[in-house]
C-alpha cells in the first residue's frame, strides 16, 4: 500500500510538472511576473493592483498616455487583465493618432495589447462602458488600428484631417 | 503465503487433521521497494522534468524569458541516444516495465522512460545552434558520434564517459568558442572579417550568442542529465527483476517476525519464453 501511494504521488507530481512545462511552451511568458500571473490566471486567482489602474485611468484621462502605461504595467504585470490591456491599447491608438498621420509603430504596439486583451477575455471580446472612450469594443478598437495600418488611396483624402480623435 | 492446519473436532476422535486453508498473506515491503519507489516516481521524473524545463529557458536582455521546445531533429537523436544506452545497459527496459511488475509499476517505468526521453531531446537542442549551416553542422557531428558508440558497443561507464565528453565539447563549442567569436565589438578588424565570412557563406553561419546566465543554467542542466541518467536503475535495483529478488535472503532483511519466510521468498524465475 505504501508504494502504491508513492507511485500515485509520483505519477500525479510528474503530470503537473509536466503540464507546468507544456504550459510555459504554450504560454512563452516573457518574465517571472507573467509566468506567476499566468499561474494564477489559470486557477482563477489572478487579480490587479486597483491602485495602480485607478492611477493609470487618471493618467489615461489627461492624455499622459506613457505614464498611464507604467502604471497599467505595475497594475497587470502579467498581462492578464482583459480591462487593463485594453486601456493599454487604447492608449497607444490616442498617442499614436494625428491630425494628418498615423504612427505605425505605436499603433502595432496596440494591436499587440489588444490582442493580449482579447486572449484574457472568456469569450475573446472585450467591450468597455467608459464615457471617456469613443470606441467601446474590442472590435472597433482593431478596425481602427488595421485602417490607421494599411496604406491606401484615402491617406491621401484631404477630408481626413476633420476626422475626430478615437 | 501461508499453510495453516485446522483442527476439527470430528466424529472420528478428537484432534484429526481434516483441512488445509491455505492464506495469502500481505508480502513485507522491503527498504529496497520503498526506496525504488521513490526513485522510479519521484527522483527520476523530476529530475529529467527539470532538464527539460532548465533546457528549454533561455535569458535574453532585460531580463526577457523564453522556452524553446526541442527541434524535430532533436526528437532524432534522442531516440539514438536511448538505443546507445540500451545497447550499452545503461538502460534496462526490464528494470522498468518488466511483464511481471504492476500496471502503476509499469506506468512508472513509462514515466521514467517518457522524461528520460523528452529530456535527451531538450539537451540536444540544448547544446545545439538555433539555426543555420553551423546548427547542421552540430547534428551531424552528433550523429556521427551516436553511431559509431552505437557500433562500438561500450559497457555502461564507458558510455557515460563517451556522453561527458559529447556533450562536454558540444557545450565548449556552443557556450564558450562560438560565443567568444560572435561577441560584438572587439575590435575592428574582428568585425570586418565577421561581416566578409557571413557575406561570403550568404548568412548560413549565423549564430545567436546565448546570454551569460543561459550559459551557466546549461551547465547546470547538462551535469544534472548525466547524473540521471547514472541513476537509471540497474536490473539489481528493480524489485522485481530476478536478480534483485535472488539478492534477498529467504527471511528478507526486514522481515517482519510474525511473518513467515515463504512470505518473501524469490518469485520464480520467468519463463525464458516471457524475456
Amino acid at each position: 500500500v505504501r508504494t502504491t501511494a508513492i507511485r500515485i504521488a509520483g505519477l500525479l507530481t510528474a503530470g503537473v510538472y509536466a503540464g507546468f512545462i507544456v504550459w510555459l511552451y504554450a504560454a512563452q511568458p516573457r518574465n517571472l511576473a507573467e509566468v506567476k500571473g499566468g499561474m494564477a490566471a489559470s486557477v482563477g486567482a489572478y487579480t490587479i493592483d486597483r491602485e495602480s489602474f485607478d492611477r493609470g485611468l487618471q493618467f489615461f484621462r489627461s492624455d499622459r498616455f506613457a505614464e498611464a502605461r507604467s502604471a497599467f504595467q505595475r497594475a497587470d504585470p502579467a498581462q492578464r487583465d482583459a480591462t487593463t490591456q485594453f486601456y493599454v491599447a487604447y492608449s497607444f491608438l490616442r498617442q499614436g493618432w494625428g491630425r494628418f498621420s498615423r504612427d505605425d509603430e505605436l499603433y502595432r504596439q496596440g494591436l499587440a495589447a489588444l490582442e493580449r486583451a482579447m486572449a484574457a477575455s472568456p469569450n475573446g471580446h472585450v467591450r468597455i462602458e467608459d464615457s471617456n472612450l469613443t470606441l467601446k469594443s474590442s472590435d472597433e478598437v482593431r478596425a481602427e488600428f488595421e485602417r490607421g495600418l494599411v496604406r491606401d488611396a484615402s491617406d491621401l483624402n484631404p477630408m481626413r484631417v476633420f476626422d475626430s480623435r478615437p | 503465503m501461508t499453510v495453516e492446519r485446522e483442527h476439527s473436532p470430528g466424529s472420528h476422535g478428537a484432534g484429526v487433521d481434516s483441512e488445509i486453508v491455505v492464506t495469502e498473506l500481505p508480502r513485507a515491503v522491503t527498504r529496497e521497494e520503498t526506496q525504488a519507489a521513490v526513485h522510479e516516481s519521484f527522483t527520476l521524473p523530476l529530475l529529467f522534468l527539470t532538464v527539460v524545463l532548465a533546457g528549454s529557458l533561455r535569458i535574453g536582455q532585460a531580463p526577457r524569458l523564453s522556452f524553446h521546445p526541442p527541434s524535430l531533429m532533436a526528437l532524432v537523436l534522442a531516440v539514438m541516444l536511448l538505443a546507445v544506452l540500451y545497447r550499452a545497459g545503461a538502460l534496462v527496459p526490464d528494470a522498468l516495465v518488466h511483464p511481471r511488475r504492476t500496471a502503476l509499476e509499469k506506468i512508472s517505468g513509462l514515466i521514467v522512460l517518457a522524461t528520460l526521453f523528452a529530456a535527451a531531446a531538450q539537451v540536444f537542442s540544448l547544446v545545439t545552434p538555433e539555426a543555420g549551416l553551423l546548427a547542421f553542422a552540430f547534428n551531424v557531428v552528433f550523429l556521427v558520434l551516436l553511431g559509431n558508440t552505437l557500433a562500438a558497443r561500450p559497457d555502461r561507464s564507458q558510455l557515460l564517459t563517451s556522453l561527458l565528453i559529447i556533450f562536454g565539447a558540444a557545450f565548449v563549442m556552443k557556450f564558450v568558442v562560438l560565443s567568444a567569436v560572435y561577441a560584438p565589438g572587439t575590435g575592428l578588424t574582428k568585425r570586418v572579417v565577421m561581416a566578409l565570412f557571413e557575406g561570403i557563406t550568404l548568412g548560413t553561419l549565423a549564430f545567436v550568442r546565448p546570454s551569460p546566465a543561459t550559459g551557466y543554467i546549461a551547465f547546470g542542466t547538462l551535469a544534472l542529465f548525466l547524473i540521471g541518467v547514472a541513476w537509471l536503475p540497474r536490473p539489481h535495483h528493480a524489485p522485481h527483476h530476478p536478480e534483485f529478488r535472488e539478492r534477498l535472503p529467504a527471511d528478507g532483511p526486514s522481515a517482519p517476525a510474525h511473518l513467515p519466510s515463504s512470505a518473501l521468498a524469490p518469485r520464480p524465475a520467468p519463463d525464458p519464453g516471457d524475456r
